[in-house]
C-alpha cells in the first residue's frame, strides 16, 4: 500500500512537487513552532518561578487557558478571528504562531518542573559564592534544569510534528493537505494516507533517536531526568 | 468589536453550538472508552505476554503514537472504503480517537504496573496467592491509583481533539461553532464561546480527577505520571 | 583595619512559633578558628545561614569587617556573600560542572577574573586540598564524598573570603573518608584561615579550635578554650553532651 502510494506520487511531477512541498511545510511548522515554544516557554517558566507575583498569576492563566482548549481552536482564532481586529497574516504564519503559542504553555510546564527539581543546595551554593539571583539562574539552575528537561522536550517535538497536521484546516499545504489533493485526484486515498502516516512515523523515530543522541552527549553523570510525558 | 457585545451577536446561535455537545461527548467517551478497554490489554501483553506477542504489542503502540490523529481519521474515513469498509463520520471519528487513545493509555498503564516494586509480587506470592490472585488483589489496585493522573490527562487530550472530527464533518461543538461563524460572518464570538465550553469541560474533568485521586490516595504511593491538566 | 572579622550581636530568629536563635552574641577575630558544637536542633545551622543571609534573622546585628550585614546591608547582599565562604554538609557541588569548573565558576562569574587567571587560582586551590590532576575533569557524581567535600572547600578558599563558615563538613561522609577532609581543614587552621566550624568531631575541635562554643536551644551556653570546655564545663548539660560525644568517638575508635 505504501509502495503504491509512492508509485502514485511519481506518476506526475506535480504530485511529487506537492508531496515535497507538504513535507517541507510540515518540517517548517514543526521546527519553527518548537523554537517559538521553547523561547516563550523558558521565559514563562523562569518568570513563573522567579518573577513578580502579578506576572506569575497572568502567566498561569495563560498556560491554563491554552491547555484547557483545543489547538485547532487557537489556530482558528489567530487565522480567522484576528483579521476582524485588523491583524491578518498568512495561513502558514498563523499556524506557526498558533502552534508556537500552544507549545509555549506545555514547554513552560516541563521546564518549570525541571527547574524546580534542581536541588535547593545548588541554589544555595551559587548564592553563597556571591552570585546574584540571575547569575545563579543563568549559570547554575538553567544548565542543570534544561538538561533534565530534554526527554520531555523531545516528546514535545514529536507531538508538534504530529499536530502540525492541524495546519491542514487553514489550507496550509503540509503533508496531509498534499495527500488529500493527490488522493482526491487519483482516488487512492488509502495509499496516500498510509504513505503519509509512514512519513510521520519515520520522522517521529528520527526525532526521538537524534534527541537521545543529543541527550547522551550533553548528559552529565548523576543528573536526574524529570518525568517523561506520556 | 467591544468586549461587552462579543456574545450578544451569537445569543440566538448558542443553542446551535450546544446542539453539538452530545456528539462531542460521544466522541470523547467513545474514544476514551475504547482506549480504556484495549489499552490495558495491550499493556499486559507487553509486560506479561510471550516475547513475540510483547514485541507486537509494543510495535502497534509505537506505530499509532507516531501518526497524527487527523491522518488516522482520514485513513479510516476516506481510506477504508477502498477495502469495502464504509463508516459514517461519527463512528469513524470515534474509532480514530479510540485507536490513538488506546496507544497512550497502554503506555500509561504499563509504566504504572512496572513502577510497582518487585517486592510486592514476591510478598503476595509468599502469602500463597496465585499469580492471578496477586495480580488482581495487589498489583491492579496500586497500578490503578498510580495511573489516574495520566489517564485523566489522556481523557482531556481526547476531549480537546474531538474538534479534529470537524475534518470529516461530525457535527460536534467546534464544527457547529465554525458553521455559526460562517453564517454571522464573525469568527470571534462563536470561537470564544466554544473555547469556554472546552475549558469548562477539561477543568471539570481534571477537578473530578484530583478529587478522586485524593480520595483514593494512599500515603507513600506516588503518581506515575505528571498531572498536566 | 579592625582585628575583628565577624561580629554577631543579640541575633534572634524564629520559624513560625519556634524560636531557633535567642540572642546569640560572639565575634571571630582574624586568623581565629572557632568551633561551634551542640546537640542537633540547637540552631547551629540556622546561625551559620543567617550570617551569609541565606536565612534572614529577625533582629540583632551582624557585621563583617566592620561593614553592616544586618539589619541594613551596607552593600549588595551578593557582594557580602562573596566575602564569606560556605562549606555545606551535603557538599552542594554544582552537578553539571567538573571539579575544576566548580572552583573556577565563582572566580569567573563573581570575581570576573580572566579565564586563565581563574584556572590558575582554581588549580592552586585544588592542589591545596589534595585533589590531584586526574580528578580535575571529573563530575561530582564521579567523585567520592571526601573528594567532593575537598573540592567544595577549594571552591570556598579560591574566592579568598574573609571568613569561611563550615556546617558539619564531615557529617555526610562515610567514616573512612572523614579523616582526609579533617586533615585539609586542620591545614587551613594551621595557615590561620579565619573559620567558624560546626562539627561533632571532638578530637578535631580540641586540636584545631582556638575557642569552642557550645550552643543549645538557640543560645550559646558555654564558651572557652578547648581545655576549659573539656576539663571543667560550667553546665551539667555541656558535660553530658561532651560525654556523649566522647563515648561515640570511643565506639568508633574501637570499631576501627
Ligand atoms: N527553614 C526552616 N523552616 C522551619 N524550621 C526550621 C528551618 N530551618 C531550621 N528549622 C528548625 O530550627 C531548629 C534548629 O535547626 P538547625 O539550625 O538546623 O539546628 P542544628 O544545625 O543545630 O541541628 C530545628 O528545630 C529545625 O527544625
Ligand atoms: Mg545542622
Amino acid at each position: 500500500m505504501v509502495f503504491e502510494g509512492l508509485l502514485i506520487i511519481f506518476t506526475k511531477e506535480r504530485y511529487l512537487d506537492l508531496f515535497l512541498e507538504g513535507l517541507a511545510n510540515t518540517l517548517i511548522l514543526t521546527a519553527s513552532s518548537f523554537a517559538i515554544g521553547f523561547m516563550l516557554g523558558l521565559l514563562i517558566a523562569v518568570e513563573r518561578l522567579y518573577g513578580p507575583r502579578i506576572l506569575r498569576a497572568a502567566l498561569a492563566a495563560y498556560v491554563e487557558t491554552i491547555r484547557g482548549t483545543p489547538m485547532l481552536l487557537q489556530l482558528f482564532l489567530l487565522y480567522y478571528a484576528l483579521p476582524s481586529a485588523g491583524i491578518a497574516m498568512s495561513a502558514l504564519t498563523a499556524a506557526i504562531l498558533g502552534m508556537g503559542f500552544n507549545s509555549a504553555a506545555y514547554q513552560s510546564e516541563y521546564l518549570r518542573a525541571s527547574l524546580r527539581a534542581v536541588p535547593s543546595g545548588q541554589w544555595e551554593a551559587a548564592l553563597s559564592l556571591g552570585m546574584t539571583k540571575w547569575q545563579a539562574i543563568r549559570s547554575i539552575i538553567l544548565p542543570i534544569g534544561l538538561r533534565s528537561a530534554i526527554p520531555a522536550l523531545s516528546n514535545e517535538l514529536v507531538y508538534l510534528l504530529k499536530y502540525s497536521s492541524i495546519a491542514y484546516f487553514l489550507a496550509v499545504v503540509e503533508l496531509v493537505y498534499a495527500g488529500k489533493i493527490i488522493g482526491s485526484e487519483t482516488f487512492a486515498y488509502l495509499e496516500m494516507y498510509t504513505l503519509i502516516a509512514l512519513v510521520y512515523l519515520v520522522f517521529s523515530l528520527l526525532i526521538t533517536r537524534s534527541m537521545k543522541k543529543i541527550e547522551s552527549k550533553i548528559m552529565i553523570p548523576g543528573l536526574a531526568v524529570t518525568a517523561e510525558r506520556t | 468589536m467591544p468586549g461587552s457585545t462579543v456574545f450578544t451577536s451569537i445569543a440566538p446561535y448558542i443553542k446551535v453550538i450546544l446542539d453539538g455537545l452530545p456528539e462531542t461527548l460521544l466522541l470523547t467517551f467513545g474514544g476514551f472508552g475504547i482506549g480504556l478497554v484495549v489499552g490495558p490489554i495491550l499493556a499486559f501483553m507487553e509486560i506479561y505476554g510471550p516475547k513475540p506477542l510483547a514485541r507486537l504489542a509494543a510495535a502497534i503502540e509505537e506505530v499509532i503514537r507516531g501518526i497524527p490523529l487527523l491522518v488516522l481519521m482520514f485513513i479510516i474515513y476516506f481510506g477504508l472504503p477502498e477495502l469495502g469498509i464504509r463508516l459514517t463520520p461519527l463512528p469513524a471519528a470515534i474509532l480514530a480517537i479510540g485507536i490513538r487513545s488506546l496507544a497512550y493509555q497502554s503506555q500509561i498503564i504499563r509504566s504504572a504496573v512496572i513502577s510497582i516494586p518487585a517486592g510486592q509480587w514476591e510478598a503476595a506470592l509468599s502469602l500463597g496467592m496465585s499469580p492471578v490472585g496477586a495480580f488482581i488483589n495487589i498489583i491492579i489496585p496500586q497500578a490503578f491509583r498510580i495511573a489516574i493522573p495520566g489517564l485523566v490527562n489522556q481523557f482531556t487530550v481526547d476531549l480537546k481533539d474531538t474538534s479534529i472530527a470537524y475534518a470529516i464533518g461530525v457535527a460536534e461543538i467546534f464544527t457547529q461553532a465554525v458553521h455559526v461563524a460562517q453564517v454571522i460572518l464573525d469568527y470571534l464570538p462563536p470561537l470564544l464561546f466554544v473555547g469556554l465550553i472546552y475549558f469548562v469541560l477539561t477543568y471539570t474533568a481534571s477537578s473530578l480527577a484530583s478529587t478522586l485521586y485524593r480520595r483514593l490516595a494512599i500515603p507513600g504511593l506516588g503518581a506515575g505520571g505528571v498531572v498536566t491538566v | 583595619m579592625s582585628d575583628i572579622v565577624l561580629r554577631v550581636e543579640d541575633l534572634w530568629k524564629s520559624f513560625g512559633k519556634q524560636t531557633v536563635l535567642r540572642g546569640v552574641t560572639f565575634t571571630v577575630k582574624r586568623g581565629e578558628v572557632k568551633v561551634l558544637m551542640g546537640p542537633s536542633g540547637g540552631g547551629k545551622s540556622t546561625l551559620l545561614r543567617t550570617i551569609n543571609l541565606l536565612v534572614r534573622p529577625d533582629r540583632g546585628r551582624i557585621e563583617l569587617e566592620g561593614i553592616e550585614v544586618f539589619p541594613r546591608p551596607a552593600m549588595k547582599i551578593n557582594k557580602i556573600r562573596e566575602r564569606i565562604g560556605f562549606v555545606f554538609q551535603q557538599f552542594n557541588l554544582f552537578m553539571h560542572l567538573t571539579a575544576l569548573d566548580n572552583v573556577r565558576i565563582g572566580l569567573i562569574k563573581v570575581k570576573k577574573l580572566p579565564p586563565e587567571e581563574a584556572t590558575r587560582r582554581a588549580i592552586e586551590a585544588l592542589q591545596m586540598v589534595g585533589i590531584t590532576e586526574d580528578l580535575w575533569h571529573k563530575y561530582p557524581a564521579q567523585l567520592s564524598g571526601g573528594q567532593q567535600q575537598r573540592v567544595a572547600i577549594a571552591r570556598a578558599i579560591a574566592m579568598k573570603p574573609s571568613i569561611i563558615l563550615m556546617d558539619e563538613p564531615t557529617s555526610a561522609l562515610d567514616p573512612e573518608l572523614v579523616g582526609e577532609v579533617l586533615k585539609v581543614i586542620e591545614e587551613l587552621a594551621r595557615r590561620r584561615t579565619t573559620m567558624l566550624i560546626v562539627t561533632h568531631e571532638l578530637d578535631f575541635a580540641l586540636e584545631a579550635a582556638d575557642e569552642i562554643m557550645i550552643m543549645d536551644q538557640g543560645v550559646i551556653v558555654e564558651r572557652g578554650t578547648p581545655d576549659e570546655i573539656l576539663r571543667n564545663p560550667k553546665h551539667e548539660r555541656t558535660r553530658r553532651f561532651i560525654e556523649r560525644i566522647l563515648r561515640r568517638q570511643e565506639r568508633l575508635n574501637t570499631l576501627k
